[in-house]
């Protein structure tokens, strides 16, 4: 499965409106989510959900503003996790293009790197690493068959 | 044996060849992973295929459904949103 999630929208208004719906605190609230957001560079926020247990999920998005382009482009990082310390992190993008006397949004959602599954902990791992790793298990294995093959 | 599965499902004989082991071990190996729900075999013509059961233990793919829909939903509400905006202009 392709750890990209994309959505492209088409809305009727301007991009500065759209703009706004992204931007502003208690707007994004009407369609999102409760949040803290600014559009400041850097500025760190969180957007607030319910819980989800099932899913190892404490209720915060944790996030940061990594890009602002006005009535253009918008990307924050989007963290999550159960609440201990570990998290999953990702990167929303918005993009808003100005077409057909109204605004084209594209949403990517990707990035995905968990702290805590099997999976990405290979994936994080240095090749350099892993090729050690591969190694040592064939001595092990070797060790453990009583053979002395190479 | 479960990283080289997770970049393609393999035969049990190709999946051997990358292991200083004997077969039967190879296949002891296989069977422990099967039995503990990491992998599943499939027979595809009269090779045994093994493949990796990535919902056993990636949580990864639960929420990456999820933000498809989650999404999917959320830029419905805008739309709706916007739309009254339109309408009382």
């Amino acid at each position: 499965m392709a750890k990209i999630i994309q959505h492209q929208f088409f809305y009727p208004n301007p991009p500065e409106l759209v703009w706004e719906y992204l931007t502003k605190p208690e707007l994004i609230a009407q369609w999102l989510m409760k949040n803290d957001f600014e559009p400041t560079i850097g500025h760190e926020f969180n957007f607030h959900a319910s819980p989800m247990p099932d899913m190892d999920f404490d209720g915060i998005f944790y996030c940061k503003v990594l890009e602002i382009v006005p009535f253009k482009k918008l990307s924050y990082s989007w963290n999550f996790g159960p609440g201990d310390g570990s998290f999953t992190t990702s990167v929303v993008n918005w993009t808003l293009t100005e077409k057909d006397n109204g605004t084209e949004l594209l949403l990517i959602h990707r990035g995905f790197e968990g702290t805590n599954n099997f999976l990405s902990m290979f994936n994080s791992m240095e090749k350099g690493w892993l090729e050690l790793v591969q190694k040592l298990l064939k001595v092990i294995n070797a060790t453990a068959n009583g053979t002395t093959q190479a | 044996m479960l990283y080289l599965l997770s970049k393609d499902s393999l035969t049990i004989n190709s999946l051997a060849d990358n292991f200083d082991m004997s077969r039967p071990a190879v296949s002891k190996h296989i069977k422990v992973l099967y039995n503990a729900g990491f992998i599943s075999i499939q027979d595809i013509g009269r090779e045994r295929h093994c493949i990796l059961k990535q919902e056993g233990f990636n949580e990864l793919h639960k929420w990456l459904e999820y933000f498809d829909a989650f999404w999917g939903s959320k830029l419905k509400s805008l739309e709706a949103l916007l739309n009254e905006r339109t309408n009382k202009k």
